[in-house]
């Protein structure tokens, strides 16, 4: 009987929840004009066609910094969306967070609906290519031209342009160069390789002597392709990449050579033991402890080198960085980095608040400008002045290794459509692990380069 | 007894609203799928019909049936293994003391979210810090395997986990089939001098054969649309020696933004299992079936 | 007069005492044991990694043996989760939506079972069918026409979605766990009620629900394990923080280029306790057999 009593009244607990969740969104969603099928104001699904009686208009933003793992990010998005709020009252913005992954499967079912947020963030060139060419962005250019004019980083703003139309505003910028431990170096009297060959012997030294030379994660793919591509740029230069993805031709000679340099270092044993199976986050722990010598990784790894508290201070104080080396008869200038801006913000093309939403993204790219290398460690895509705020060396040298810069290549992934894309992740792990020939490698990237999706 | 069992408004009562559900939900959607499947599409454009034309580049696409025979792969290695959780959950389902407290304890890797499987066999795996090679080496072997990376050994390594996670599952499910044979049935086979043996394969085993061809199925179709310890374990690689039809198909959809092409690899997945559910029936229906009253 | 007639079903053959083992199988009892427990220990020790994992940082994850002792027990896991995101809230949230819609599926799938086994009907093998070809789809390929679905009857960001898909898409294996039992259950049973004049419900509710406790206990616990630790389903039809599930919890400590693996245990770990408590409560159910479930019913 007991039981039956218990049963009965989880029962009644659980109906009373599900009604009162229903009763919540059908109270948010009054006032609509009833021409779609919204619901709550919190969700990001109803494009906010809803405008209440106070003539309140709500924001829907989807964001990729959880709580949890990007607090930093987090805070400064929640602190700007707050201050945007204080200054503009008839405006409520409601956040969406979700991780990495799971922001990019949902992106692309809320597009194939018709249910894009508001404002949301996208990733440049091949990623976002079939939004625009799908209507889904809305264009930016009057923005970019005006309050945010001469704000970026020359050439920022590029990947996310296309036929002169600004779709989308960059506020990452990274670039990746080779973070080394210093004191394994100076323990086998290694110095920073200024040539290819400088690099080869110093892996030699270290695998002489035990040391992994390179921790690299070949499960993540986009790893490797960062390798493939310093070969590819220091070989054939400024433009090689760029104009093989814009042509939709990979034959290119040099792209080939790359590939042959690529596995050489395989053959030397330049990476971890069963690489093509580990992840980013295993590989980044071998060089965390101190198990490998070399790590080559975006710029967004620089807090775990200088900022990050739970990183204990004697490590940081080992780690440096290096510029891939340049190779003979290459083309390639030492100061061409792979690199590029990261996520952009976007504003959808079919929300009912288009001018709101724009003013809140030249909003939030001022804002995150001014703050998010301080307090994040997150190198925007805006001007930094150095001078303004104190930052860690580290955050300094790339600043400057940015500013002179001769050519930053966007990643080949990044720039690639995505069935290329897709494509091009499989061909990097399978020319790493040696499945496949150069020769294999380039012809098969080539015909879905061609495929032009 | 007919006239009662035959009442059409009972049976409307207790079947609508199961069909209903899983009409509207599930089918509702997967016509949907089928429709997309005949059209260019990346989740965002406008849609262009090409007819037969995805499934037409899916028969000549080698990667496609290179994740179709993984699966398969899968499907078969899952059913071999159901011997062995039967004979597991014989023992324990006989006069064993600790039996129920084993029995549950069987089941507790399959409690675990596979995020949080797919990190410990990621340890154990590991290649140079990982448990078994460490293990290997303490024994003595020089070069030990790449268990993830090695295009030859990844689908058994991927296996093992499975194996392991399923196994509670199976043992459950026929553990309580064979608590259910009414201890009435074995007596009677005992007293007639039948050993342990004969009672477990001419008496148990047939009397949950339908428990047991049930099962078969749900490790085939279960294995044909397996996907999360996969994805989570090697995404697929190295290089697609991984991949399964449902990983294939979800890279297809979601990270190559090729929809139409998703769908149809969706809709014949759905295929295959139908064939393969076919076949099972057939190879099973031959058997007479046995049970109690029937 | 009902039930005793049932005990005579269930128990038409005459019981008798066992005889005593004999001592050859004394030996071969000692090592299947042995056998038995080493494979229980096998799948206990992911409880105890489990554990150690989510008291350790991310150096010491990666750097240490998976069973090593961290240098200390690093409890600021927890805190940390409990601090950062509103771990309470997606509790509440994934311990009701899981109940409801085991609950729902348990109840459904045992109606459709009883009437596709017990029951004369034409369209009984179609309609079988459908369930079993139910089961084949993947949820990945039914995701966006759901989304729509879903989003035109308004439910998406309502816990409802959640429930009516879990229910639809884990009622094909729900019904066909217990299929396999419906069919054994013995003819001479419902004979018998229908002579006594049971209608067609008080069969159901009165003689044969009671009699398939164990493989509803069965279906429950596998149904609220998928439930429980379901996450494409909540990304997608769930935007709101408040409405979301524990599984989103685990999601918050995947960062855009890092993770906090020790919060990602601790999460894990707490969402794993409770459906481990739940699972050792039901599966004390399942040993009820047949036998029981008819006395008792």
């Amino acid at each position: 009987m007991k039981r039956k009593t218990l049963a009965f009244m989880l029962l009644f607990a659980a109906l009373t929840w599900v009604l009162a969740a229903c009763g919540g969104s059908g109270k948010d969603s009054g006032g609509g004009n009833g021409s779609g099928p919204e619901n709550s104001g919190a969700s990001s699904e109803a494009s906010s066609r809803e405008t209440s009686p106070g003539g309140e208009v709500t924001l829907n933003l989807m964001h990729l910094w959880p709580e949890g793992s990007n607090f930093a990010q987090y805070k400064i998005v929640s602190s700007i969306v707050e201050q945007f709020q204080q200054e503009n009252e008839n405006i409520k913005i409601s956040v969406e967070v979700l991780d990495n992954e799971q922001y990019k499967d949902k992106l692309k079912v809320l597009s194939a609906s018709n249910s894009l947020p508001d404002i949301g963030f996208t990733w440049a060139a091949g990623f976002m290519e079939p939004y625009v060419k799908g209507n889904e962005f809305a264009p930016l250019n009057d923005l970019l031209e005006g309050e945010l004019k001469g704000q970026f980083v020359a050439g920022t703003t590029e990947g996310y342009t296309f036929d002169g139309t600004t779709y989308a505003l960059p506020v990452e910028l990274n670039i990746v160069p080779v973070f080394y431990n210093k004191a394994i170096f100076a323990e086998y009297g290694l110095e920073v390789p200024k040539t290819y060959e400088d690099l080869k012997e110093i892996i030699q030294t270290l695998n002489n002597n035990g040391v992994n030379p390179v921790a690299l994660g070949g499960k993540d793919a986009w790893t490797a392709s960062f390798w493939y591509m310093y070969f590819a740029d220091r070989l054939g230069g400024d433009n090689l990449m760029d104009e093989a993805v814009a042509n939709e031709d990979f034959t290119a000679p040099e792209l080939r050579e790359a590939a042959v340099y690529a596995q050489e270092l395989v053959d030397m044993n330049a990476f971890l033991k069963g690489f093509v199976g580990l992840s980013n986050e295993e590989a980044k722990a071998e060089f965390m402890n101190e198990n490998a010598a070399m790590y080559m990784m975006g710029a967004w790894e620089v807090p775990n080198y200088t900022t990050n508290p739970d990183v204990p201070q004697e490590f940081k104080d080992k780690i440096g960085f290096f510029k891939f080396p340049v190779m003979e008869d290459g083309r390639g200038n030492v100061n061409n980095w792979v690199g590029g801006p990261g996520v952009g913000l976007f504003v959808s093309e079919n929300s009912k608040h288009k001018e709101e939403a724009k003013k809140f993204v030249s909003y939030f790219v001022q804002k995150w400008g001014e703050i998010s290398v301080s307090e994040a460690g997150v190198i925007p895509a805006t001007k930094v002045d150095t001078n303004a705020v104190s930052l860690p060396q580290m955050y300094i040298d790339l600043l400057n290794e940015l500013n002179n810069a001769n050519k930053v290549t966007l990643y080949l992934d990044v720039q690639m459509k995505p069935v290329a894309s897709e494509e091009h992740h499989n061909l990097i792990q399978a020319l790493f692990s040696k499945d496949i020939t150069p020769d294999e490698f380039i012809s098969r990237q080539d015909a879905v380069l061609k495929e032009g999706k | 007894m007919n006239k009662v069992m035959s009442n059409k408004a009972v049976i409307a009562l207790y079947v609508l609203p199961s069909v209903l559900l899983i009409l509207s939900i599930v089918y509702l959607p997967i016509l949907f799928t089928g429709y997309y499947g005949f059209f260019d599409w990346n989740g965002v454009s406008d849609m262009q019909f090409t007819g037969l034309g995805n499934y037409k580049k899916l028969l000549r696409d080698q990667q496609f049936w290179n994740s179709a025979w993984h699966s398969l792969w899968f499907a078969l290695m899952s059913t071999l293994s159901l011997i062995a959780y039967l004979l597991v959950a014989l023992l324990l389902s006989g006069k064993l003391s600790g039996s129920n407290l084993l029995r549950k304890i069987y089941l507790v890797p399959m409690l675990l979210s596979s995020v949080a499987i797919a990190q410990l066999w990621l340890k154990v795996y590991h290649p140079s810090s990982g448990i078994l090679n460490t293990i290997l080496e303490f024994i003595g072997v020089q070069n030990t395997p790449n268990w993830l990376a090695d295009p030859d050994i990844v689908l058994w390594a991927i296996f093992v986990p499975i194996l392991w996670q399923y196994a509670g599952f199976y043992i459950l499910i026929y553990y309580a089939a064979l608590k259910n044979i009414p201890e009435a049935v074995i007596e009677a086979a005992r007293i007639d001098g039948a050993n342990p043996l004969v009672i477990a394969w001419r008496i148990k085993v047939p009397l949950i054969s339908e428990v047991i061809k049930v099962t078969v199925v749900l490790a085939v179709v279960g294995s044909l649309k397996y996907f999360d310890l996969i994805y989570i374990m090697t995404g697929g690689g190295p290089n697609r020696a991984s991949e399964v039809m449902a990983s294939y198909m979800y890279s297809k959809a979601f990270k190559s933004f090729d929809f139409g092409y998703g769908s149809s690899i969706g809709f014949s997945l759905l295929l295959i299992c139908l064939v393969a559910t076919w076949l099972i029936r057939m190879l099973t229906a031959s058997r007479d079936k046995i049970q109690y009253g029937g | 007069m009902i039930k005793t007639r049932l005990i005579m079903a269930a128990t038409s053959v005459v019981f008798v005492n066992r005889t005593a083992p004999r001592l050859g199988s004394k030996i071969g009892r000692g090592i299947l044991y042995i056998i038995l427990i080493a494979a229980a220990i096998v799948q206990l020790l992911p409880l105890v990694w489990l554990l150690l994992f989510s008291l350790k940082n991310n150096q010491e994850i990666f750097n240490l043996p998976p069973f090593a002792l961290p240098e200390r027990f690093r409890w600021e896991n927890y805190s940390n989760v409990w601090s950062h995101g509103k771990i309470d809230t997606y509790f509440v949230n994934s311990v009701m939506v899981t109940a409801l819609s085991v609950l729902l599926t348990v109840l459904l799938a045992s109606f459709a079972t009883f009437a596709l086994t017990r029951m004369n009907w034409k369209w009984r093998a179609p309609v079988l069918g459908l369930f079993m070809v139910g089961y084949m789809i993947p949820i990945h390929s039914a995701l966006i026409p759901l989304f729509i679905l879903f989003r035109n009857i308004q439910l998406i960001d309502n816990p409802l979605s959640l429930i009516l898909s879990y229910t639809a898409f884990n009622l094909p294996i729900t019904i066909m766990i217990m299929l396999g039992f419906y069919y054994a259950l013995p003819r001479e049973i419902e004979e018998a009620a229908v002579m006594d004049g049971c209608s067609v419900h008080q069969l159901f509710f009165q003689i044969i629900l009671p009699m398939t406790t164990s493989v509803m206990v069965t279906a429950a616990i596998i149904n609220m394990i998928y439930n429980w630790n379901e996450f494409v389903f909540v990304n997608t039809f769930i935007s709101s923080d408040a409405r979301k599930t524990l599984t989103v919890g685990v999601q918050n400590f995947v960062g855009q280029y890092s993770m906090d693996w020790g919060a990602i245990g601790a999460t894990l770990m707490i969402s794993t306790i409770p459906v481990l408590l739940a699972y050792f409560i039901m599966s004390n159910r399942i040993v009820e057999g047949i036998a029981a479930g008819s006395v008792k019913g």
